[in-house]
C-alpha cells in the first residue's frame, strides 16, 4: 500500500497529487520534490548511456527512515513518484513496478479525454478513485 | 562548566589528531644560539606531507616524564574503574617520546675533547634516569663546524667516535653528525627519517608489552582491558603509521565494546568509548580506500545506539551524542573527498549532515521538553571536576563505579538537573543552523538544487524559530522565486505564510505588500479567511495603519512587532515601487499593440487587460504602459476622463480592458517600439502609494498555451487567450503620390539613357520641401555607370538629385528628366526616392521610392579584316605593299540604329593612300542582325615584329530620334616586314580573244644594292605570248625594271594567265632580306593570276586603252 502517488510534468511541476492522509501532503510535496532532484540526474545520466528506452521504471530513489521513495518517467518525461512507508516489507519491487505501469495506464486515459487540457493539473473524481485504488492495491 | 555536555559528545582533540611518531629534542638552546635555532626551525618547520611522519617536541635538561607506573605481575584482583583513561592518548602523543635526541656541540678536532666527551656523557646519562623504566631510545648527534671526511679516512674521528659511544653507553649506531653548512635540510631528512626507523621499533616494543598482557586477562571481569588494550595497540599502531594492522585492532576494541553488558551506570561511558572507535574506524577505512565499509560500518554504529536512549531524563544528551556522530562522519567523509574519493548523488557528506541537523533538533526539541522548569544549578555543583576525569565518559558526581549497586537517589537527580540546566544555556539553534549549511552548500556540489531548497526551508524555519525573522524572511523570499518557476502551488502558499509573518515581524512594508499581493492570487491555496484578514491589512497599509497581526502568534512577539511598525508608518507618505515582473500576484497583465505595424501618421493603439483574482475586490487609481522606442522611454496612462468612476475597481475574478492611444514620434520611423512594463498605481499619494511594475508577459509557465483557448471561461474577455504582441515597427506613412517613369530598355552601352519622371500629386494637401534623388541601390555597379540630369553628358555625382519644382499643388503635376550612360554590359538597379513634406497643421514627412532595373547592351559589334591588293585575306604586312582595311559594323541593338558618320584616323605608321577618306556607311539605318562594312586604303611605312595600330576606327551613331554618340575603337593589325623588292603587274581589264594585249611587270629594287634575278615564264594553253621565255634579269639599286609581254588570247573565259617565276639565280651572293619562298609569296599575293578574256568583237578593237588602267602607279 503506497501512501502518496504524485505525478510531475516535463516541466517539474505537480500535475496530481494524492495522499492517503491529506494532512501530510505538505510534508509529502517536500519529499517528492526533493526525489525529482536524483530523477533529473538519472535522466541526465541516462542520455550519456545506452539505457533501455523501454525501460521507464527508474527503481528506488531515496530510501529515508520513514518513508521509501520510487521513480518512474515516461518517453513524454511526465514523472511518476510513488511513495511507500519503510516498514511496509509486503511490497516488492516488481508490486511497485505494476502499480506504475496501472498509473501510466490511467494518465494515459486522462490525457485522452478531449476535456483535458495537456500540462493543466488533473481534477478528476473518476481519476481519483482508480489512484486511491490502485495505491490501497484493490485493483 | 559550560563545556560539559561539549565534552560528552565532542570528540577530544588528541582523538583527531593525526598521530605522528613524537621525536624529542634535547640540547639545543634556540633561544641563545642562532645555530640551535636554525638546526631546530629546520626540522620543526615545513613539515610537509613527503617528509617523515614524525612530530619534534623541544625537551629541556629539566623536563620531567610521567612517571611510569609499577609493573603488575598478576590482573587477578585488578578490577578496572573504566574503559580509556583520559590522559593516554595525550600521554603518547605528546609527552613519552618514542626517541630522544641529544644535540652537542663536539667536533672531532675539538681542543677540549676529553673534556667535552665527558659533558655529553653525562647529559646522556642524566635523560636516561629521566626517563628511569621507559624503553625510550636515546640518539646523539654532534653538531660539527667542520665538514666531515668520506668515511673511513678520518682515523681520528672513528676512534674518537668509539671512544663517544662507549662512555656514553650508547649504540655505534645512534651516534650521527650534523656538519652545520650549507645541506642542512638535506642532512635533516636524513636524519629524521633515521628517527623515524627508532620510533617505530619503539611503538613496535610497547605493542609486545600491551600485547602480552592478554594472557593474564578473563573475560568475567576485565572486559574493560580487552577493549582498552586493544585500543592501545591500534593507536600505537597508527603512531607507528601501519594504517591495516591499526584498523584490525580498532575493530577488535570494537567488537569487545559490543560484548560489554550495559547498564545504567556505563550506558554513557560505552557509548562515549564506541564513538570514539567507531570514528577512528571510519576514518581509517576511508584512508584506506574503503569508503562502503565506512559508510556500512557507521551505519551499523548508527543502528546499533541509535536506540540506547539512556535516561529519558537525559534523552537530549542521546541526541546531541547522534547529532555529534553524523557530523563527524559528514567531516570525514568531506575530508576523504577533498582528497579525491569520488561522492555520488546518492552518497555523499551532506547526507550525513542533514542528519545531524535533524538530530540536533531532536535535541533542541527535547531540551525544551525536559529543562523548561530548571531554574537553577544544584549545590554543590555535581558536575565539578567533570573535565579532570580519570576516564571518558563517566559521570563527575560518580567516577569509576563499575558495580550495579544502585545509586544514591538524591546524588543522581542533583547531576542530571545540573546537565539540564547546562543544556538550556546551550545555543542549539546555531548549531542546527550551521549544520544546514554545511549540508546546503554539500548539496549544491551534487546537484540536487530542489533537496538544497528545502534544506533553505528549513534552515529559515530554524531562524524563525530563534527569532531571527529577519534573516528567515530574507531566505524565505530567495526560495519563493524557484517554487513559483515550477508552480509547486502547495509549498509556495506554505513559504509565502511564513514568509508574510516574518515580514509582519519585521515590520518590512515592501516584502509585507509584495507578499500579500500574491497572496491574494489564485495560486496561493489559502483559506479565504486568512485571505481576507490579507486583504483588510493590505488596505490599512494604504490608509497608514498598522496592519493586524497572526492570531497564532504570541503576544509578546506581537507587542514587539506593533512597536516596530508604529514608526514606519507615521512619519511620512509612504511610496513603494514594486517589481512584479517574475511574481505571480492576484493581479495579472497583459499589454498588447493592435497592429504590427504603425504609419507614422497613425495613432499607435495598447490595449491593456487587467486581472485581477483576488477573492475582494481591489481598486487601483491609474492604470499606464510604458513604452521603450530606441530614443526614450515614455509612459501613457488611461485617460481618467474616459472611464466611469468605478472602472478602476476590480471584483473577484473581474478582467478589464483599457485602450490607451498615444502619436507616434516621427524619428521612431523604421525603428520598433515595445511594450516595457504596465503600471499600475494603488493609494494615494498623501497616505501610501503603491506603484505596481508589471511585465508585459507574465505569468506561470504553461506547457501548451496554444490549447488555453479550449479551456472553459466564463467571461466574456478571456484573459487566457490573449496573446500580447508587445513589439510593434513605426514604417512611414504610404505615399499616395503617383510616380510615372519612363524608358526604353535595354540601355545601349555607351548612350545617354533617357528615363523620364512623372510626378502627380494625389495626396489631399499641397506638398513641398520635394526632393528626388535617383541612386544606385546596388553599390557594385557604380563605378560603371555615369548619371546626369541633362543630355549635355557631363556626369554628375550620386545621389543625383533631379531638377524639379519643390512644392506640388494637390492634383498638380510635373516631369523631369535624368539620364544615365553605362560602360559595362550590366544590370543597373537604380532607385529613385522622393521624399517630401505634407503641408498641413501637422506636416508628415514621406517617402516614395521606386525601384527600376535597366539592363545594359552592346548596341553593335565592330570587325575588321585585313586584304592584299588582290582583296584576300592576309596576316602579314610589308613595308609599303597596300592593305585593304575592311571594317564591318554589326548592330545588336533592339532598336533601330543610324549610323551618322564614320571615320578612319589613321595612325603612324600607317597612312592612307586616298586622297580623302570617305565614309560609306555614313546615314545608314541598321536594324538588328544587319551589317554595314567600308573599306579603307592603306600602306604601312615602317617593319615591325610585333601587331602595328592601324589606327581609330569612329562610329557617331545614334537611335532613331536619340542623342547621338561617338564610339571609338582601337584596330590594331599585323606584323609588318620588309622585303627589297616591289612586284606590280599592268594587265588591261580584261582582253579579246585573238586581239593582242600588253602585260607588264614592274621590278622594283628597293634595297641599295643590285638585285640578280632569274624570270621565266610558263607556258599557257589559252594564250600565245611573245616576249623572253627565261633570262636573267638585274635591277639597280632604287630603280624599276619593266619587263612587257605580248598575249594573245585564244579562249574566252576566266582564263589563266601565262605564270611568271622569279628565282634567285644560285650563283649569285645572298641579298640580304630576300629568301626564295618570299620571292614566292610575292608572287602569289602581287600578280592576279587570271584574267577575264572577251569574245571576239565585231569590228576594229580599240587596243590597248579600251579599258583604263586600275589603280596603279605610273611606271616610269
Amino acid at each position: 500500500m503506497a501512501v502518496c502517488v504524485a505525478i510531475v510534468g516535463k516541466d517539474n511541476s505537480p500535475k496530481y497529487f494524492c495522499c492517503l492522509n491529506p494532512d501530510e501532503e505538505l510534508s509529502f510535496q517536500y519529499k517528492v520534490l526533493s526525489s525529482l532532484d536524483v530523477i533529473e540526474e538519472k535522466l541526465n545520466a541516462g542520455n550519456k548511456g545506452t539505457n533501455d528506452l523501454r525501460e521507464l521504471y527508474l527503481g528506488m530513489l531515496y530510501s529515508l527512515e520513514t518513508h521509501k521513495i520510487y521513480g518512474y518517467v515516461t518517453n513524454t518525461k511526465i514523472k511518476f513518484v510513488i511513495v511507500v512507508d519503510s516498514t511496509n516489507m509486503a511490497l516488492r519491487d516488481n508490486e511497485i513496478r505494476s502499480m506504475f505501469r496501472k498509473l501510466h495506464s490511467e494518465y494515459a486515459d486522462i490525457v485522452c479525454n478531449p476535456f483535458y487540457i495537456p500540462g493543466e493539473s488533473i481534477c478528476s473524481k473518476s481519476f481519483d478513485v482508480s489512484v486511491k485504488n490502485i495505491m490501497t492495491g484493490t485493483v | 562548566m559550560q563545556s560539559y555536555i561539549q565534552n560528552t559528545s565532542d570528540l577530544p582533540p588528541e582523538l583527531c589528531a593525526k598521530p605522528l611518531a613524537l621525536v624529542g629534542v634535547s640540547g639545543l638552546d634556540t633561544l641563545n644560539n642562532a645555530v640551535h635555532k636554525s638546526i631546530w626551525e629546520t626540522f620543526s618547520n615545513n613539515r610537509r606531507a613527503d617528509r617523515s611522519p614524525v612530530f619534534f617536541k623541544l625537551i629541556s635538561n629539566a623536563h620531567e616524564f610521567p612517571v611510569i607506573k609499577p609493573k603488575r605481575n598478576s590482573y587477578d584482583w585488578y578490577i578496572p574503574k573504566g574503559i580509556l583513561k583520559r590522559n593516554w592518548m595525550n600521554k603518547h602523543l605528546y609527552e613519552i617520546p618514542a626517541v630522544i635526541v641529544i644535540f652537542y656541540d663536539l667536533d672531532w678536532n675539538d681542543s677540549l675533547w676529553n673534556e667535552k666527551m665527558i659533558e655529553c656523557a653525562s647529559r646522556v646519562q642524566s635523560l636516561r634516569a629521566a626517563l628511569e623504566g621507559r624503553n625510550t631510545r636515546i640518539a646523539v648527534v654532534l653538531i660539527q663546524n667542520t665538514l666531515p671526511l668520506p668515511p673511513g679516512e678520518d682515523v681520528l674521528a672513528s676512534d674518537r667516535a668509539v671512544s663517544l659511544c662507549a662512555s656514553c653507553e650508547l649504540n655505534a649506531s645512534s651516534l650521527f653528525v650534523l656538519p652545520h653548512g650549507d645541506h642542512l635540510q638535506g642532512y635533516a631528512v636524513r636524519l629524521e627519517s633515521a628517527f623515524y626507523e627508532f620510533a617505530q621499533s619503539y611503538y613496535h616494543n610497547e605493542i609486545k608489552t600491551i600485547r602480552s598482557h592478554k594472557e593474564h586477562l578473563n573475560k568475567s571481569s576485565h572486559q574493560y582491558l580487552f577493549v582498552r588494550h586493544q585500543f592501545k595497540m591500534g593507536f600505537l599502531y597508527e603512531l607507528k603509521q601501519d594504517v591495516h594492522t591499526a584498523h584490525k585492532h580498532y575493530t577488535h576494541a570494537y567488537n569487545y565494546l559490543l560484548e560489554i553488558r550495559v547498564v545504567d551506570t556505563n550506558a554513557l561511558e560505552i557509548r562515549t568509548v564506541a564513538g570514539f572507535i567507531n570514528y577512528k574506524l571510519c576514518k581509517l577505512m576511508f584512508a584506506l580506500n574503503l569508503p562502503r565499509d565506512a559508510i556500512s560500518q557507521f551505519k551499523a554504529h548508527i543502528d546499533r545506539f541509535k536506540n540506547r536512549m539512556g535516561f529519558h531524563e537525559l534523552s537530549f544528551e542521546h541526541y546531541a551524542w547522534l547529532s555529534k556522530q553524523f557530523s563527524v562522519f559528514g567531516d570525514i567523509f568531506d575530508e576523504a573527498v577533498k582528497l579525491g574519493l569520488p561522492a555520488v548523488q546518492t552518497q555523499h557528506p551532506g547526507i550525513y549532515y542533514q542528519q545531524a541537523a535533524q538530530y540536533a533538533i531532536l535535541r533542541k526539541k527535547s531540551c525544551q521538553e525536559l529543562c523548561s522548569n530548571i531554574i537553577a544549578l544544584p549545590q554543590p555543583h555535581p558536575l565539578e571536576g567533570a573535565n579532570s576525569m580519570e576516564f571518558y565518559g563517566q559521570r563527575p558526581w560518580r567516577p569509576g563505579k563499575l558495580s550495579a549497586e544502585p545509586p544514591d537517589p538524591q546524588l543522581e537527580s542533583n547531576g542530571i538537573q545540573a546537565i539540564q540546566y547546562l543544556e538550556k544555556q546551550f545555543a542549539h539553534s546555531n548549531a542546527i543552523v550551521s549544520l544546514y549549511g554545511l549540508a546546503i552548500s554539500q548539496y549544491k556540489t551534487y546537484r540536487c538544487p530542489r533537496t538544497r531548497r528545502h534544506l533553505v526551508l528549513q534552515m529559515a524555519e530554524e531562524y524563525y524559530n530563534s527569532h531571527d525573522f529577519g534573516k528567515a524572511l530574507t531566505l524565505l523570499t530567495h526560495m519563493l522565486w524557484d517554487f513559483r518557476a515550477e508552480n509547486w502551488w502547495l509549498l509556495l502558499t506554505d513559504i509565502l505564510e511564513k514568509a508574510i509573518r516574518c515580514a509582519y515581524l519585521t515590520a518590512s512594508v515592501q516584502d509585507y505588500v509584495l507578499l500579500s499581493l500574491e497572496i491574494l492570487g489564485k495560486y496561493s491555496k489559502l483559506s479565504v479567511e486568512q485571505k481576507k484578514r490579507i486583504h483588510e491589512n493590505l488596505q490599512r497599509i494604504l490608509k497608514r495603519q498598522i496592519p493586524f497581526g497572526d492570531q497564532k502568534l504570541t503576544p509578546d512577539v506581537l507587542q514587539h512587532a506593533v512597536i516596530q511598525w508604529q514608526p514606519k508608518l507615521q512619519t511620512e507618505p509612504i511610496h513603494l515601487s514594486l517589481d512584479l515582473g517574475n511574481v505571480s500576484t492576484c493581479i495579472e497583465t497583459k499589454a498588447t499593440f493592435m497592429q504590427a505595424k504603425y504609419e507614422v501618421d497613425q495613432n499607435v493603439t495598447v490595449e491593456v487587460y487587467i486581472k485581477c483574482s483576488s477573492p475582494l475586490p481591489l481598486t487601483f487609481t491609474k492604470v499606464s504602459v510604458t513604452i521603450n522606442t530606441p530614443s526614450y522611454n515614455c509612459e501613457y496612462a488611461v485617460d481618467n476622463q474616459n472611464l466611469s468612476s468605478n472602472s478602476l475597481e476590480f471584483g473577484s475574478d473581474e478582467t478589464k480592458r483599457f485602450v490607451i492611444d498615444f502619436v507616434p514620434d516621427s524619428n521612431d520611423v523604421n525603428s520598433e517600439i515595445q511594450i516595457g512594463a504596465i503600471n499600475l498605481v494603488m493609494g494615494n499619494a498623501s497616505e501610501t502609494n503603491l506603484d505596481l511594475k508589471f511585465s508585459p508577459q507574465n505569468g506561470p509557465n504553461r506547457v501548451c498555451p496554444e490549447l488555453l483557448h479550449f479551456k472553459y471561461s466564463p467571461h466574456k474577455l478571456n484573459f487566457d487567450n490573449i496573446s500580447p504582441r508587445t513589439a510593434t515597427l513605426i514604417i512611414p506613412r504610404h505615399s499616395k503620390l503617383e510616380i510615372g517613369l519612363e524608358y526604353a530598355i535595354p540601355a545601349l552601352l555607351g548612350e545617354w539613357f533617357a528615363i523620364k519622371i512623372a510626378i502627380n500629386n494625389e495626396e489631399l494637401h499641397d506638398i513641398k520641401d520635394m526632393r528626388v534623388e535617383v541612386a544606385l541601390s546596388k553599390d557594385e555597379t557604380i563605378s560603371l555607370t555615369e548619371f546626369s540630369t541633362n543630355s549635355s553628358g557631363v556626369p554628375e555625382k550620386l545621389p543625383l538629385v533631379v531638377k524639379l519644382p519643390p512644392t506640388l499643388r494637390q492634383g498638380e503635376k510635373c516631369s523631369g528628366c535624368f539620364y544615365l550612360r553605362a560602360h559595362k554590359v550590366v544590370e543597373n538597379h537604380i532607385e529613385v526616392k522622393i521624399s517630401y513634406t505634407l503641408d498641413r497643421e501637422k506636416p508628415v514627412v514621406s517617402i516614395k521610392t521606386e525601384t527600376i532595373i535597366v539592363p545594359v547592351v552592346k548596341p553593335f559589334e565592330i570587325s575588321t579584316k585585313f586584304q592584299s591588293s588582290l582583296m584576300e585575306e592576309i596576316g602579314q604586312f610589308y613595308v609599303g605593299e597596300e592593305v585593304g582595311v575592311m571594317c564591318s559594323v554589326r548592330c545588336l541593338s533592339p532598336w533601330p540604329l543610324i549610323i551618322e558618320n564614320t571615320s578612319f584616323e589613321f595612325t603612324s605608321p600607317c597612312k592612307s593612300t586616298e586622297n580623302s577618306i570617305v565614309s560609306h556607311l555614313a546615314n545608314t539605318r541598321l536594324e538588328d542582325k544587319e551589317v554595314g562594312v567600308e573599306l579603307f586604303l592603306a600602306v604601312c611605312e615602317k617593319s615591325s615584329d610585333s601587331n602595328v595600330t592601324v589606327g581609330q576606327y569612329m562610329v557617331k551613331w545614334r537611335r532613331e530620334n536619340g542623342l547621338s554618340t561617338t564610339s571609338q575603337l582601337t584596330i590594331i593589325g599585323h606584323t609588318c616586314h620588309w622585303i627589297p623588292l616591289e612586284l606590280k603587274m599592268s594587265v588591261p581589264a580584261h582582253g579579246f580573244v585573238r586581239t593582242p594585249l600588253l602585260i607588264d611587270y614592274h621590278l622594283h629594287n628597293r634595297s641599295r644594292q643590285l638585285l640578280q634575278l632569274d624570270v621565266a615564264m610558263e607556258g599557257s594553253e589559252a594564250f600565245m605570248y611573245a616576249g623572253y621565255k627565261q633570262f636573267s634579269v638585274s635591277v639597280l639599286p632604287e630603280s624599276v625594271k619593266s619587263i612587257q609581254y605580248n598575249l594573245y588570247p585564244l579562249i574566252a573565259g576566266s582564263v589563266a594567265l601565262p605564270k611568271l617565276v622569279l628565282t634567285l639565280p644560285e650563283n649569285s651572293g645572298e641579298v640580304p632580306g630576300l629568301r626564295q619562298e618570299q620571292l614566292k609569296s610575292l608572287v602569289e599575293r602581287c600578280l592576279p593570276t587570271h584574267l577575264y578574256v572577251m569574245p571576239q568583237v565585231k569590228g576594229a578593237p580599240q587596243l590597248p586603252g579600251l579599258v583604263k588602267p586600275r589603280r596603279l602607279a605610273k611606271i616610269k
